[in-house]
């Protein structure tokens, strides 16, 4: 369908936030309740509780169905599992894993002479994760974890139940002098807040529909419309408008679901969009005082992408673990490898985080027939009847440093707007493939002391999970694209929200980062309103 | 509330089957009783319908019968954003008719080149099996089309769905689906 060029413009609000995921709701939330009139763009659909169908089929729908990122390099960027589409985003479905960075997370090149520094450290960011979690609801044991990383606040819930496919691996951990704590999860424990405590039952990846998991729909972003917020599904932006002098943001350009063009005025922007969809909206919004696209005078934005990665290491027991009881989140993590240089002898460099005990579905990309990709026929089917009690999995997931080669540029395909498709390249380094390989070397060994009747790595081409990266915050327009709070050091009302601010990415799931990251650069634009707003 | 109650709550808001069209009707339907009820393909041909089933079973034993080809042609059928194919999640370019199209126009050929002129569905049991393995593995002679190891990852990946990602499925295995919000018709 050809889109509809006429242009309709609406009354000029204080905020536009693109993008009703994790971050553009904290940033929606703290504004709408100071005061603001905030209006949230989204591209996909306004979901609601009732959509949250619980079934790996039906929760395919929540992931993208845009126009398609075209993917290159020795490791594609596989984003479509990961990614979100509609209210929510990616926090829709994501496993609510909760852990934080460690100190040694930020000043990797000065310690190290690899990746990059942050421009702040733990101690700033460690009150927002504290705040976070008394927003959300955080069930977890902040005691155990103190063995790894700073004191702070307890979180509000104590850990979840555990189920044998979480408890079998105490005992493999214990026998290499291992610690496990319980993992800090947002997910309810007991009620909170209104809402519910969790059923255990399973499905948190396809969403969760009675609120115990903590997805914006329930937390942020429902605050932000009960102060006044609003949200416009099905509408893509594709360019940010800058003044003539080029100094500032003045709005956005969309198509609404109807396919017609729509300006949409504001004091401030804010980029929630996504780690590739930030800088491919900066990079088409070029003007002639940005030739190269917004606050790119660096030539950075889209630059130093970085993913994850995750060793798997299956382990098939006799006894009933009752696989599918619990959350998709980890019932215990370690961070006994999480040194930069714990592999080391191995010609690996980076950190590594281990999660246990996530709860098996059957089918669908993580499910238990993935356990082995190799088996078909009866063989399968004997596997599949073996493995629907007895089967249970450990997760090593660790991280790559950033390289500036990592990037998303425009393509010259163009989506159904005439804007130009986003192109990923992307590959994993020396570092990471030693680190990839060194972790089922130490996966297996904890299976085989945890007395499992079979133990396998779940080998297969390197995944790429999570993207962080491509507007790195830093120190100056020299070396980044924005400061530590996600305002662009180029255009003062121009912020980004989201993974894409990271420099480096640690090695842990990062949406509790993105959230306490998002609280803090809410809280601090709000403090600064006029100096930013003018 | 307790937890039953809480579960048995939840279950009254389900949404759920996949609309299949019979003459000028839209009904719902299981892939497994479009196939019973012999539902005609929108998409698909006869014989592309009858090499995916082929296919199918000796993946995964049962997806003949639980309606894999109905399932991959109903949602082929219908816009991509409203798929739900393991395509979409394994950045599949739309429209996905285009890769099922190439996957089986690849499998038929080389199956033809291999086997004398013969499809896949045409062949003995061990010869799908060795057909399988070396398709799995990227090794098959004159296959012209997706990597085969991708054919193979994918297609398992619709077989697995329809055989254990069903409520059906969960109950086959011995183990309870627990949902929040009940997919209507065990799908």
């Amino acid at each position: 369908m050809a889109a509809n060029t006429d242009m309709a413009t609406n009354e000029k609000v204080d905020v536009v936030i693109v993008g009703a995921g994790a971050s553009g709701s904290v940033f929606a939330a703290v504004l709408a309740k100071a005061g603001k009139k905030v209006v949230l763009l989204e591209s996909g659909p306004d979901w609601q509780p009732s959509d949250l169908i619980s079934s790996d089929f039906w929760g395919r729908r929540l992931k993208p169905a845009g126009p398609p990122f075209l993917l290159e390099g020795k490791n594609p960027y596989g984003y479509v599992y990961q990614a979100g589409w509609g209210t929510g985003g990616a926090a829709l479905h994501y496993f609510a894993n909760f852990p934080r960075l460690l100190p040694n997370d930020f000043k990797v090149k000065s310690t190290h002479g690899k990746g990059l520094d942050w421009p702040i450290d733990y101690a700033d960011i460690a009150p927002f994760w504290d705040k976070v979690a008394d927003d959300v609801g955080v069930s977890g044991d902040a005691k155990a974890e103190e063995v790894w990383r700073p004191a702070g606040k307890p979180y509000p819930m104590p850990p979840m139940r555990t189920f044998g496919g979480g408890d079998v691996w105490k005992k493999g951990f214990g026998a290499l002098g291992m610690r496990l704590s319980p993992a800090a999860v947002g997910i309810n424990s007991r009620p909170f807040k209104g809402r519910p405590a969790c059923l255990y039952d399973g499905w948190c990846h396809v969403g969760c529909p009675i609120g115990a998991l903590a997805n914006p729909l329930v937390t942020y972003l429902g605050e932000a419309r009960q102060a006044g917020a609003e949200v416009r599904p099905h509408a893509t932006v594709t360019r940010v408008l800058t003044s003539a002098d080029g100094g500032k943001a003045t709005g956005v350009e969309y198509y609404d679901a109807g396919k017609q063009k729509q300006v949409q005025e504001a004091n401030v922007v804010v980029l929630a969009a996504w780690s590739a969809q930030n800088p491919r909206l900066m990079l088409n919004s070029a003007t002639d005082k940005h030739a190269n696209g917004l606050a790119n005078s660096s030539g950075l934005v889209g630059k130093y992408l970085t993913a994850h990665f995750a060793s798997g290491t299956s382990a098939m027991f006799e006894e009933d673990l009752q696989p599918y009881m619990g959350t998709i989140a980890a019932q215990y993590f370690s961070y006994d490898l999480y040194d930069k240089n714990a592999h080391k002898d191995q010609g690996a460099f980076g950190s590594t985080f281990m999660v246990a005990g996530a709860a098996q579905r059957y089918s669908a990309l993580g499910g238990v027939a993935n356990a082995r990709p190799d088996l078909f026929g009866a063989e399968l089917a004997a596997f599949m009847k073996r493995a629907a009690r007895g089967y249970t999995r450990l997760t090593a997931f660790a991280e790559e440093m950033p390289v500036i080669e990592n990037r998303i540029e425009l393509a010259s395909d163009k989506d159904e707007f005439g804007m130009p498709l986003g192109k990923i390249t992307h590959a994993f380094n020396d570092d990471a493939v030693a680190l990839f390989n060194a972790n089922f070397d130490k996966g297996v060994e904890i299976a085989k002391a945890t007395g499992a009747k079979d133990v396998w790595p779940n080998r297969g081409p390197m995944p790429t999970i999570h993207l962080m990266g491509g507007t790195i915050m830093g120190k100056s327009a020299a070396d980044s694209v924005t400061n530590s709070y996600g305002q662009t050091h180029e255009i003062a009302n121009l912020w980004i929200a989201g993974p894409g601010i990271f420099p480096t990415s640690g090695a842990p799931n990062p949406t509790y980062t993105i959230l306490a990251l998002s609280l803090r650069g809410a809280e601090n634009l709000v403090a600064n309103w006029r100096a930013v707003a003018g | 509330m307790d937890e039953i109650q809480r579960r048995a709550f939840m279950k009254g808001a389900a949404i759920g089957a996949l609309a299949f069209t019979i003459g000028d009707a839209d009904v719902m339907l299981t892939p497994r009783q479009a196939r019973a009820q012999r539902v005609p393909f929108r998409t698909l041909t006869a014989d592309q319908a009858v090499t995916l089933d082929a296919m199918g079973e000796a993946l995964v034993p049962g997806a003949k019968d639980a309606g894999i080809s109905n399932f991959v042609d109903q949602q082929v059928s219908i816009p991509a954003e409203d798929a739900l194919l393991e395509a979409r999640i394994l950045n599949v370019r739309p429209p996905y008719a285009n890769f099922y199209r190439a996957a089986v126009g690849a499998i038929d050929g080389a199956s033809q080149a291999k086997y004398a002129g013969r499809n896949f569905a045409q062949l003995a049991a061990a010869e799908q099996h060795d057909f399988i393995d070396l398709m799995r593995q990227n090794k098959l002679e004159n296959w012209k089309g997706p990597g085969a190891g991708f054919v193979y990852f994918l297609l398992r990946s619709d077989a697995v769905d329809v055989v254990y990602g069903t409520m059906d499925g969960y109950s086959h295995l011995g183990v309870p689906y627990q949902p929040h919000i009940a997919p209507t018709r065990s799908w």
